[in-house]
């Protein structure tokens, strides 16, 4: 039958191709965009609106939302968190690289192995992997204990309840994220490079600075964003492994829309918080968008 | 994912710039052993947390720092605790639910993304990639206010619409390397022995992607139980999610059943992922870590 009207068919097909598609995708689309597009318009929106008495939310133009983030108390607050999030990337990236690089280069027939070892622990439940860290760092954990043993600690020493726990518990909540682009990276790197470094007597430390790293610097660009994203916005660190003077933005927001019931001061925070990270993200894109102009060339 | 560029790339290029020297124990072949024992310190405190829960999910004692003996006593609190179990309850339900929409959504999203000409395509696929840039602190923010906005009151069906919403992405960045990977001419070669366009869909295509749509689904379903930030955010007062529990739990304090229903939510996820990393296999393809990178 089809044979016999071929040119019907193909016309049919040309037409109704595209139409299929797109219905497709309509359904996902329109979701998306009224659960989700909508609601981060909201929380503009009320970023600069008021509520009634009984906390439900008015809409109008009210600044008083946006003017109290200039309240010396929140900006403490946002430049803390900036500096909890930008300590964690950079600890990450240090952490990251050894890792990433011993398994891509030296692990073998295990390599796959020991990245799904690191990938697994990962999707278990962020809460539950918090609180077994915050008992490891305990006061009496193994962690200060084995440092109390080889002299590097002593008794008052405390991780919980201070800002290093704070980044302790960010790292390794996210450190993943930093291996992940990094080993791709590195496994896609040639090795022969590295081997021209050390024939023209490149020490390994030189090799690594003037080769692996100019060669993978993608990879790193990519974790430092993908790290610096969840940093930023988490709030469950801040709270089991800092005390209450090491808030973080995200506990702001949090106690805006629990505790305070002030919702307009906590959207006007959300959308600093989104503000921060546009201008990190959009620093990325301008980085690697240069990268590719250079490789082209 | 996509839009962060991570070098891994296309899969093609890979085999291309890994030399076969690399098999050959060259110069840059030498164990370091320095890079080893850093390597494996980061893999000792990686596991530490875990089996400290798992070790005192055990513990006959309280105390979350001394071991007391083996003992069975925070499961059996746990089985007891109503309150738990129901909570239980909550999250699977939220979970098989959050799976089913979103997979339907996302696999139809992932087609059309794909295979779309029309200018929609971009604009669709940008509005894609926003969860995945936008931190979960914000898009529980933004879930709550717009329910609140709209007068519904918040409750596990709120958690189940907002938990679908982001898990779209997901389904989405796994499965549309793979609709890409396809090759076309064998829907049009379907459609040339007389199947309509949607029979060629439902058909070729969909049977084709089935091994990636089954690993998304668990996938989903594995990171939606876990989830903690969205359902904070959307949930009401009935009976709350597992991991609402959790967090209000431990947030006073210690609470040693919490080691025991830690320790079966670790069991279970480390389970889900296996199952995720293995549905390919099944289907004697190459499956592994390029599921969960969506690479």
């Amino acid at each position: 039958m089809a044979l016999l009207r071929p040119s019907s068919r193909t016309r049919r097909r040309g037409a109704d191709g595209d139409r299929i598609w797109t219905w497709l995708m309509l359904p996902g689309t329109l979701w998306m965009t009224g659960f989700l597009i909508a609601s981060l318009a909201l929380v503009a929106v009320l970023a600069v609106g008021t509520t009634d008495d009984l906390g439900n939310p008015r809409f109008g133009f009210d600044l008083s939302g946006v003017r109290a983030l200039a309240d010396p108390a929140y900006t403490e607050v946002l430049a803390r968190s900036l500096g909890y999030a930008l300590l964690t990337c950079a600890i990450c990236l240090l952490i990251a690289y050894p890792v990433a690089y011993t398994i891509a280069l030296h692990g073998g027939r295990y390599k796959h192995a020991l990245i799904a070892a690191i990938v697994v622990p990962f999707f278990a439940n962020y809460l539950v992997r918090m609180y077994g860290w915050s008992v490891v760092l305990s006061d009496d954990g193994p962690v200060l204990r084995a440092l109390r043993a080889v002299g590097l600690a002593d008794a008052n020493t405390k991780i919980l309840n201070t800002g290093v726990g704070v980044v302790a518990g960010l790292v390794y909540g996210f450190v993943v994220f930093m291996i992940i682009p990094l080993y791709a990276a590195l496994e896609r790197l040639d090795v022969s490079l590295i081997e021209a470094g050390r024939d023209l007597y490149g020490g390994p430390v030189r090799t690594f600075f003037f080769v692996t790293l100019p060669a993978t610097r993608q990879g790193a660009a990519a974790g430092l964003v993908l790290v610096f994203l969840p940093s930023m916005g988490d709030f469950v660190s801040a709270q089991l492994m800092g005390g209450p003077d090491q808030i973080m933005i995200g506990n702001l927001i949090q106690d805006k829309f629990f505790q305070g019931q002030n919702w307009p001061l906590g959207s006007a925070l959300t959308m600093l918080l989104m503000l921060v990270l546009l201008v990190g993200m959009l620093g990325y894109l301008r980085r690697t968008r240069k990268d590719e102009a250079e490789a082209r060339r | 994912m996509t839009l962060l560029k991570l070098p891994s790339a296309t899969a093609a290029s890979r085999p291309a710039l890994r030399p076969r020297a690399r098999g050959r124990r060259g110069r840059a072949g030498r164990k370091p052993r320095v890079l080893v024992a850093v390597t494996a310190l980061f893999f000792a405190l990686l596991y530490l947390p875990i089996a400290v829960v798992t070790l005192f999910s055990f513990n006959s004692k309280k105390s979350p720092t001394v071991f007391g003996g083996f003992s069975l006593r925070w499961y059996r609190a746990f089985v007891h605790d109503d309150v738990l179990i129901s909570s239980l309850g909550t999250s699977l339900r939220i979970s098989l639910v959050a799976m089913a929409g979103s997979v339907v959504l996302g696999v139809a999203l992932a087609l059309g993304l794909v295979r779309c000409r029309t200018r929609l395509g971009p604009l669709a696929g940008l509005i894609m990639l926003v969860p995945l840039i936008t931190p979960e602190i914000v898009t529980g923010v933004a879930s709550m206010l717009l329910f609140k906005g709209l007068g519904v009151d918040l409750s596990t069906g709120t958690v189940m619409l907002a938990e679908i919403t982001f898990s779209i992405s997901y389904v989405t960045v796994i499965l549309r390397s793979r609709v890409a990977a396809l090759n076309p001419e064998v829907e049009e070669a379907a459609m040339d022995l007389g199947a309509t366009r949607w029979q060629a869909v439902r058909l070729v295509t969909l049977p084709a992607l089935l091994p990636a749509v089954l690993a998304s689904a668990v996938l989903i379903f594995a990171l939606v139980f876990d989830d903690f930030v969205l359902a904070y955010f959307t949930t009401g007062v009935d009976p709350q999610p597992l991991s609402v529990r959790i967090y209000s739990a431990i947030r006073f304090g210690v609470q040693p059943t919490i080691n025991a229903v830690g320790t079966l939510m670790l069991v279970g996820s480390v389970c889900l992922i296996a199952l995720a990393l293995f549905i390919p296999r099944l289907f004697g393809r190459r499956g592994g870590l390029d599921i969960l990178s969506g690479e």
